[in-house]
C-alpha cells in the first residue's frame, strides 16, 4: 500500500494489505499538459502499465428502504474512461458513491452486492474501508480544497490524512500537481491558500490532492459543472491524460462530455443499467430505444 | 435495431430543434419530387423528340442545384448548433448523401437532354430501341418514387427491393447495347443509336442512385451501412 | 390616482407617492426612532454612571493591594480589589478549563455522531433547557450537592464555584459551537472521507481547524459571561479578602465584591464597588471586543 514501505501511522491500518502482491512500484512519470494555453510534447508513458478494472455484480444501494440502485451488473475496464448517463434521480451519483464505498456514510444508508477492485471485493468485511478510499479516489462536483491549508498543504493533506507513507513528501507533491497539469501555475506559490485559485484551478488541485495518495481508480462525479468552458476543456484534456495511470470513472449530466472522454458510456434509469458500451456505439446507434431516447434528447 | 423509434413520432424533446431536421428531411424528399418531375419530361422529350421540352429540363436543373445547396446549408447549420446523435445523427448523415443523389439524378437528366439536339430534328428511329430506352426511363422513375417511399416510411424492405428492379434496368442496357452493335450500317441510325447507349447509360445511372438512397434508408434504419447486393457488376455495359 | 400621460412628468407623477402616505411614513420613522432613543437612554446612563463613579476609585494600589476589612477607620486604608480581579480570574479559568472541553466535546458529538439520532435530539433538548436556567439555581445545585453534604470536602471553595460557573457555561458552549461545526460544509468531510482518512482525523484535522475561529469566539463570549455572573458564586465561594491561589479555599470575585462593598455605610467602600464595576466592564468589554476580531477573520461567519 505503500511505496516506500513505511509502517502505517494511525491504529486503524491493519496489518494485510488490500491488494495482494503489489506491483512494483512504478516510479510516477511525470507528464504534465502544459500549463493554460497550448500542450506541450509529454515524455512517453510508464512502460509497466497499472492495469486496475472495477467490476460490479448485483449492486443494489439503499436510503433506508428506498431502493436507488437496482441490481447493476457493470465493468469498468483498466486504463479506460467509462462516462455513466441518465436523468436526474436515476442513481449515478449513488452508484458511484458504493464504489469508494462513501454511499455508507450518509447515515440510513446501505449497499449490498460485490464491488470489485481487480479481485477483491471491497465490501468484503475484512477489507479496510480507508485502504479501499485510498486505492478509489473521488472528485466532487464542487471544488472544495481544505481553507485552511495552503496548496501545498492541500496535496499533502491525502498522504497525511490517510496515513500513507510520507517520505520525500515535497517529491510527491510536485509529482501530483504535475499529474493534474498544475504545476507551472502554482509552483511559485505553493503556500498560498488553496482557495485562492480559480474555479478550474481548484478543481485541478483536488484532482492533485486525490493523485497524491496513488490511487488505481479515479472516480468523478460531474467533475465540471461548476466550471467555466474553458476551465472544463483542461480538465477534460486532463481526464485524457491521467487514464493511462488510472482507471476512470465519470459521471456526467453533460452528453456532449460524455462524448468526449469516455472510451465507454452506461445509460442508467430509475436506478436499472439500460445499456452500456463503446461511447461511438451509445452515439450513433444505441441498442436500446430508452438509450436512443435519452441522448437525443426525447426525455430528460 | 431502433426500426420502431425511428418511424416513431418525434419526442417531447426538442421541438425546434425536431422541426427543423423533420424539415430538412421534408426538403430533401420534395427534391425527389422535382427530379421525378425532370425525369417525366425526360421521358416525353425522348419519345416525341422534343428539343424544346429538353432545354427546358437543362433549364430547371439550376432547382435542383439550388435545393442541394439549401439542404447541404442547413445540415451544417443544424449539426453546428445542436449536436445530434444517435439515429437524428443517422438521418442527417443520409440527409447529406441523398441530396447529393438526387443532385446527381438531375444531372443525368440533364445529359439525356444535351443528348437529343445532337440527334438532329428528324432523327431516324428505330421503334424497338426507342421503346427499350423509353421502358428504361419509366422503370427508372419508378425506382426513384420507391425509394422516396421507402426514405419516408424508413421502410428497409421496400429499400432493398430497388435492387430488383436495378437489375430490369441492367439487363434493359445490355440489350439496348447489343441491338445498337446490331443495327445496321446506315450512318444516321448508326449515331442514332449510339446515342440512344449514351442515354441508356444514363437511366441505368439513375436507377444506381436510386438504390444508393436506399442504401441510405437502410443505414438509418438500422445502423450499419451495407451496400446492396451488387447489382452492377452483372455483367457490366 | 392614474392620470393620462400627455407628458413624461404626469406619467413619473402617477407613480409619486400621495401627501398622506408620506406624513404616514414620517410618523413611523418618528416613532421607531424614538423607541431607538428610549433604548440608549438607560445604556448610556449605566456607561456615565460607571465612569463617573468609577473612574475615581482607579489608581495605581486600587489593582495592586487586597481589600481589607477596615471599613470604620478613616485612617486605615480600605485597600483595593487585587483579590477580587485575581479571584475572577482563576476562577473563571478553572471553570472554562472544565467547561470547554467538555462542550466542545458534546457538540462535536452531536454534529458528527449523533446527528438526527433521538439521543442525540433529546441532548439538544436538555442543552436548551440549561440555557434558559437562572444561574443561581447552579449555585444551589452546587451548594447542596457539595457544600452542605461536603462531599468532597467541607465548606465553600473556589472550585465550587468554579464549577458552578462551569455548569453555567456548559450549554453555551455546546449550543455555539454546534452552530458553527454545523456550518463547516459537509463537502470538506466528504472529500477527507474520500482520501481515506479515518473519521476521527476529519473531525480533529479538518473539521475543527476549519471551525476555530469561530468556535473560539463563542467560547470567549461563554467566558464573559461566567466573568460578570454573581448568583452562582454567592453560596459556593463565600468571598474573601487575601488574595488566595489556592482552589480549595474561600476566595474572592468582583461581582462578590461589588455585592458586599455596595451595602457599606461607608462612602469610600461604596466608590470601590462602582471602581470595581468598572473594571469588570472594562475586562468583559475586552473580551467581547477579542471575540468580534477573531470572528472577522474566520472564513465562516
Amino acid at each position: 500500500m505503500t511505496s516506500d514501505g513505511s509502517t502505517p501511522q494511525t491504529a486503524d491500518m491493519p496489518s494485510d494489505e488490500l491488494l495482494e502482491p503489489q506491483p512494483a512500484p512504478v516510479r510516477l512519470q511525470t507528464p504534465g499538459p502544459g500549463a493554460a494555453g497550448a500542450r506541450t510534447p509529454r515524455p512517453a508513458p510508464p512502460a509497466t502499465k497499472r492495469a486496475h478494472s472495477v467490476r460490479l455484480e448485483e449492486l443494489r444501494a439503499f436510503y433506508g428502504s428506498a431502493e436507488q440502485v437496482k441490481g447493476v451488473d457493470l465493468d469498468f475496464h483498466a486504463n479506460e474512461v467509462t462516462a455513466i448517463i441518465g436523468p436526474s434521480g436515476c442513481g449515478k451519483s449513488t452508484l458511484l458513491r458504493c464504489i469508494n464505498r462513501m454511499h455508507e456514510e450518509i447515515p440510513g444508508a446501505h449497499a449490498e452486492g460485490r464491488v470489485l477492485l481487480d479481485d477483491a471485493n471491497i465490501y468484503d468485511s475484512s477489507i479496510d474501508i480507508v485502504a479501499v478510499r485510498r486505492a478509489i479516489g473521488m472528485i466532487f462536483q464542487k471544488p472544495n480544497p481544505f481553507p485552511t491549508m495552503s496548496i501545498f498543504d492541500n496535496v499533502a493533506a491525502g498522504l497525511r490524512l490517510s496515513g500513507t507513507g510520507r517520505g520525500d513528501l515535497h517529491g510527491k507533491v510536485e509529482s501530483a500537481l504535475r499529474g493534474a497539469g498544475i504545476w507551472d501555475e502554482v509552483k511559485d506559490r505553493l503556500g498560498q491558500a488553496g482557495i485562492g485559485l480559480s474555479g478550474g484551478q481548484q478543481q485541478r488541485l483536488c484532482i492533485a490532492r486525490s493523485l497524491a495518495v496513488n490511487p488505481e481508480v479515479l472516480l468523478m462525479d460531474e467533475p465540471c459543472s461548476a466550471l467555466d468552458p474553458i476551465a472544463t476543456l483542461k480538465i477534460e484534456e486532463l481526464i485524457d491524460d491521467l487514464k493511462q495511470r488510472v482507471t476512470i470513472v465519470i459521471v456526467t449530466h453533460n452528453m456532449q462530455q460524455a462524448a468526449r472522454v469516455a472510451d465507454r458510456t452506461a445509460f442508467m434509469l430509475s436506478g436499472d443499467l439500460v445499456e452500456v458500451g463503446p461511447t461511438q456505439q451509445i452515439f450513433t446507434n444505441p441498442a436500446d430505444h430508452r438509450t436512443e431516447e435519452y441522448v437525443t434528447g426525447k426525455f430528460g | 435495431m431502433s426500426l420502431a423509434s425511428s418511424a416513431s413520432p418525434r419526442g417531447a424533446g426538442r421541438p425546434h430543434f425536431q422541426e427543423e431536421l423533420a424539415g430538412l428531411e421534408h426538403s430533401t424528399l420534395d427534391g425527389i419530387d422535382l427530379v421525378l418531375e425532370q425525369i417525366d419530361r425526360t421521358v416525353e422529350a425522348l419519345r416525341h423528340q422534343d428539343v424544346e421540352l429538353s432545354s427546358l429540363v437543362i433549364g430547371d436543373d439550376d432547382r435542383i442545384d439550388g435545393r442541394y445547396l439549401e439542404v447541404h446549408q442547413g445540415i451544417l447549420s443544424l449539426l453546428a448548433r445542436q449536436a445530434p446523435v444517435a439515429g437524428d445523427l443517422r438521418l442527417v448523415a443520409a440527409l447529406l448523401h441523398t441530396i447529393k443523389h438526387i443532385e446527381r439524378i438531375g444531372d443525368q437528366c440533364v445529359n439525356i437532354c444535351k443528348l437529343l439536339p445532337l440527334c438532329g430534328n428528324e432523327p431516324p428511329t428505330v421503334p424497338d430501341v426507342l421503346e427499350l430506352v423509353l421502358r428504361m426511363g419509366t422503370l427508372a422513375r419508378s425506382e426513384v418514387a420507391q425509394s422516396k417511399l421507402a426514405f419516408a416510411n424508413r421502410d428497409a424492405t421496400l429499400a432493398e427491393d430497388l435492387v430488383r428492379q436495378d437489375r430490369e434496368i441492367n439487363t434493359l442496357q445490355r440489350d439496348i447495347f447489343r441491338r445498337a452493335i446490331e443495327i445496321g450500317e446506315d450512318p444516321d441510325i448508326r449515331e442514332w443509336a449510339m446515342t440512344m447507349t449514351l442515354v441508356a447509360r444514363c437511366f441505368e445511372r439513375i436507377g444506381d442512385n436510386a438504390v444508393d438512397i436506399g442504401e441510405q434508408t437502410a443505414f438509418v434504419v438500422t445502423g450499419l451501412f451495407r451496400e446492396f447486393s451488387d447489382s452492377r457488376t452483372d455483367g457490366a455495359a | 390616482m392614474s392620470t393620462p400621460a400627455a407628458t413624461p412628468n404626469s406619467v413619473l407623477a402617477a407613480f409619486a407617492p400621495s401627501a398622506a402616505r408620506r406624513r404616514r411614513d414620517r410618523a413611523a420613522r418618528t416613532v421607531i426612532a424614538g423607541f431607538t432613543l428610549l433604548a440608549l437612554v438607560p445604556l448610556v446612563l449605566i456607561v456615565y454612571y460607571l465612569l463617573e463613579k468609577g473612574l475615581g476609585s482607579w489608581s495605581g494600589s486600587f489593582f495592586t493591594t487586597d481589600p481589607t476589612g477596615a471599613s470604620f477607620f478613616k485612617s486605615v486604608s480600605i485597600g483595593g480589589i487585587r483579590s477580587a480581579i485575581l479571584g475572577t480570574i482563576e476562577l473563571v479559568a478553572i471553570a472554562s478549563a472544565i467547561a470547554i472541553p467538555i462542550g466542545v466535546g458534546v457538540a462535536i458529538w452531536l454534529v458528527e455522531y449523533g446527528r438526527k439520532s433521538l439521543f442525540a435530539n433529546v441532548t439538544r433538548f436538555f442543552v436548551d433547557v440549561l440555557t434558559g436556567v437562572p444561574s443561581i439555581v447552579f449555585g444551589l445545585f452546587i451548594y447542596i450537592t457539595l457544600v452542605i453534604t461536603g462531599l468532597l470536602g467541607r465548606g465553600l471553595a473556589g472550585y465550587k464555584g468554579s464549577l458552578a460557573l462551569a455548569l453555567l457555561m456548559l450549554p453555551v458552549v455546546i449550543r455555539s459551537s454546534e452552530v458553527i461545526l454545523a456550518l463547516v460544509p459537509n463537502s470538506l468531510r466528504e472529500s477527507a472521507l474520500a482520501l481515506g482518512a479515518p473519521r476521527w482525523k476529519v473531525i480533529f484535522r479538518i473539521v475543527l481547524p476549519t471551525a476555530l475561529p469561530g468556535m473560539v469566539t463563542g467560547v470567549l463570549l461563554a467566558i464573559a459571561r461566567a466573568a460578570g455572573e454573581t448568583a452562582p458564586l454567592l453560596f459556593t465561594v463565600g468571598g474573601a479578602e487575601k488574595t488566595t491561589f489556592s482552589p480549595g479555599a474561600q476566595m474572592n470575585a468582583l461581582p462578590l465584591q461589588i455585592y458586599n462593598d455596595i451595602l457599606s455605610p461607608t462612602t469610600s467602600v461604596i466608590n470601590r464597588a462602582w471602581g470595581a464595576a468598572l473594571t469588570l466592564v472594562v475586562m468583559i468589554l475586552l473580551l467581547n471586543l477579542l471575540a468580534r476580531l477573531i470572528s472577522r477573520r474566520s472564513r465562516l461567519a
